[in-house]
């Protein structure tokens, strides 16, 4: 299966360490938190910081860091741009300039900029990714449920929409099976998917996603039938089979959790603006 | 006891009053008894899944009535209760599995119910158990073969403990093995945990194994008795787009060579006997 193989969309990596077996609600909270602190970092001293912590959760999970860092060779074109876009286009009027070629000028507060941003986005990357290796998308889903739940009351349909995801995740691999029965099928009609220019090309992709398309709704048809048969009525006075139990692991982690962002504040608020 | 299910001239129109109207049923009077497994057969267009249908509230009826343990599917308000007393079990396996994860999947009956969790995960064990899928319950469906992924559907059904199952061409989609095992699960259900099991098949040889047959044409019931009365009644069956069953056709092919065979012939085993017996 071509197809799917590239799907990397919640790859789970099992297993037994303490990062998980945390709930995983402790484990949402704190990937939020983390993602907060990265929009505010601006130093190379808080980044090192962060790159510490980062490191020894990937070693107290068990994950192999060639594995966590392959998910970033498909991005490594859009970092490298985005650097190249920051150093060339940041500056402010007191920036001094490294070098000059062209049109284009390289100033000190660019190639800062461009640093920084792209360590945010690889940092952003890398915490989301622990996230799902080390959490099923199931134990993902029912977390998300329990933290929206509150949400309820403001009108959120939070049960409806984690519903929805957990439909799509199921689908998703479904509707890649299909697509790629539909391009074997055009192929074996004569379609030859490789070849052409680029608008050439891009007009035969329509008649793979049509057929794709009309057979989704078809199956989400059937879909509906199937839960309303089964007494399905929206989250209201649904309940759930798994229920979640935080433990003292949890109010360990969350500990640690608190010290860290304290230091991280801590490290963001000192920090001497450099311009 | 009254009857589990009854239809009274019961009729439905797709699309009523829009110009464009199938009538898909025509006056049907059905009833179904506790405990008891029917066959729906009745080549496509016929009417079945329509029937079908309305047994477990998705429709309802345009005239007439369905009456679910005494419960009219006519009213909203019975909805919920028609649908705890009759589950439903389609076609296609990945079009009625929802989660990622097999007990999840068969859970998710039970949790619509709103079941606290300790008896959700009894309900869930209960369910593995009689269709023997205990080792695959923390496999995600898409791992499993095509007979695997309906006897979870069936599962699924099975934890919100219906009182009554109806199979909409549950093997359809399955190659031959499949077939057998989901057969062989919805026999021994009912057989079992007496769970009334309506079967609507294309398969003549699924449609022997039950207590009772209908076969439906044109909306209307044009059929009805024992498997052995359904076939043996000429070629009526033929001329509403059927078959007969492997055995029966094995007997009519050797009675038009003279040899004489009974009329009622239509399980393999009781042709087998038979013709040991002549020689």
């Amino acid at each position: 299966m071509e197809l799917t193989k590239n799907i990397t969309l919640g790859v789970y990596l099992p297993g037994e360490t303490a990062i998980h077996r945390l709930d995983p609600r402790t484990k949402i909270i704190a990937a939020t938190i983390l993602i907060t602190l990265l929009l505010f970092i601006k130093s190379y001293e808080a980044y090192g910081v962060f790159l510490i912590f980062t490191a020894a959760i990937i070693i107290v999970a068990g994950i192999p860091f060639s594995y966590a860092l392959c998910g970033l060779k498909p991005m490594l074109p859009v970092l490298i741009l985005m650097w190249v876009f920051q150093l060339f286009l940041y500056s402010t009027a007191e920036a001094e300039v490294l070098f000059s070629w062209w049109l284009f000028t390289a100033t000190d507060e660019g190639l800062h900029m461009g640093n920084l941003i792209t360590l945010r986005v690889l940092f952003l990357f890398t915490v989301t990714t622990i996230l799902t290796l080390t959490t099923s998308i199931v134990n993902l889903t029912d977390g998300l449920e329990s933290l929206l739940k509150p949400l309820r009351k403001i009108g959120l349909p939070s049960q409806e929409l984690v519903m929805t995801m957990v439909i799509a995740l199921r689908f998703v691999l479904i509707l890649a099976e299909e697509l790629d029965k539909i391009v074997k099928a055009q192929m074996a009609r004569g379609v030859a998917f490789d070849r052409g220019n680029f608008i050439q090309k891009t007009r035969k992709v329509f008649p793979v996603f049509l057929p794709l398309f009309i057979n989704a709704f078809k199956r989400a048809e059937e879909l509906i039938v199937a839960m309303e048969a089964r007494s399905y009525s929206g989250g209201k006075g649904r309940t759930k089979m798994k229920t979640l139990h935080p433990g003292r692991i949890d109010l360990a982690a969350g500990g640690i959790m608190v010290l860290f962002a304290a230091l991280m504040v801590y490290l963001i608020i000192s920090a001497v603006p450099r311009v | 006891m009254n009857p589990l299910i009854e239809a009274i001239n019961l009729s439905y129109t797709y699309r009523a009053g829009s110009g464009k109207e199938v009538k898909a049923l025509n006056g049907v009077n059905l009833q179904v008894a506790r405990g008891e497994i029917l066959a729906i057969t009745g080549q496509n267009g016929s009417g079945k899944s329509t029937l079908a249908r309305h047994f477990n509230g998705l429709l309802t009826p345009s005239k007439g009535e369905v009456l679910i343990d005494g419960l009219s599917a006519a009213d909203r308000i019975n909805i919920p209760a028609i649908r705890k007393l009759v589950g439903m079990v389609f076609q296609n396996p990945d079009n009625q599995l929802i989660s990622s994860i097999v007990e999840e999947d068969i859970a998710f009956g039970p949790e619509n119910l709103g079941l606290p969790p300790t008896v959700i995960r009894d309900r869930v064990n209960h369910a593995l158990e009689s269709l023997n899928l205990q080792d695959l319950r923390h496999e995600p469906p898409n791992q499993l073969s095509e007979g695997q992924k309906q006897l979870v559907a069936i599962a699924g059904v099975i934890a919100m403990k219906p009182k009554c199952i109806v199979f909409d061409e549950p093997t359809a989609h399955l190659d031959p093995r499949g077939r057998r095992k989901v057969l062989e699960s919805i026999l021994r259900l009912n057989r079992d945990e007496g769970i009334t099991t309506i079967l609507l098949t294309h398969y003549m040889n699924e449609a022997i194994h039950c207590d009772r047959m209908i076969v439906m044409d044109r909306g209307i019931v044009e059929m009805e008795g024992t498997p052995c009365e359904v076939f043996g009644r000429g070629d009526r069956i033929l001329s509403l787009g059927l078959d007969y069953p492997v055995a029966a056709q094995l007997a009519q092919g050797l009675r038009l060579k003279g040899i004489k065979m009974p009329n009622d012939i239509i399980h393999t085993e009781e042709i087998l006997s038979y013709l040991c017996q002549l020689k």
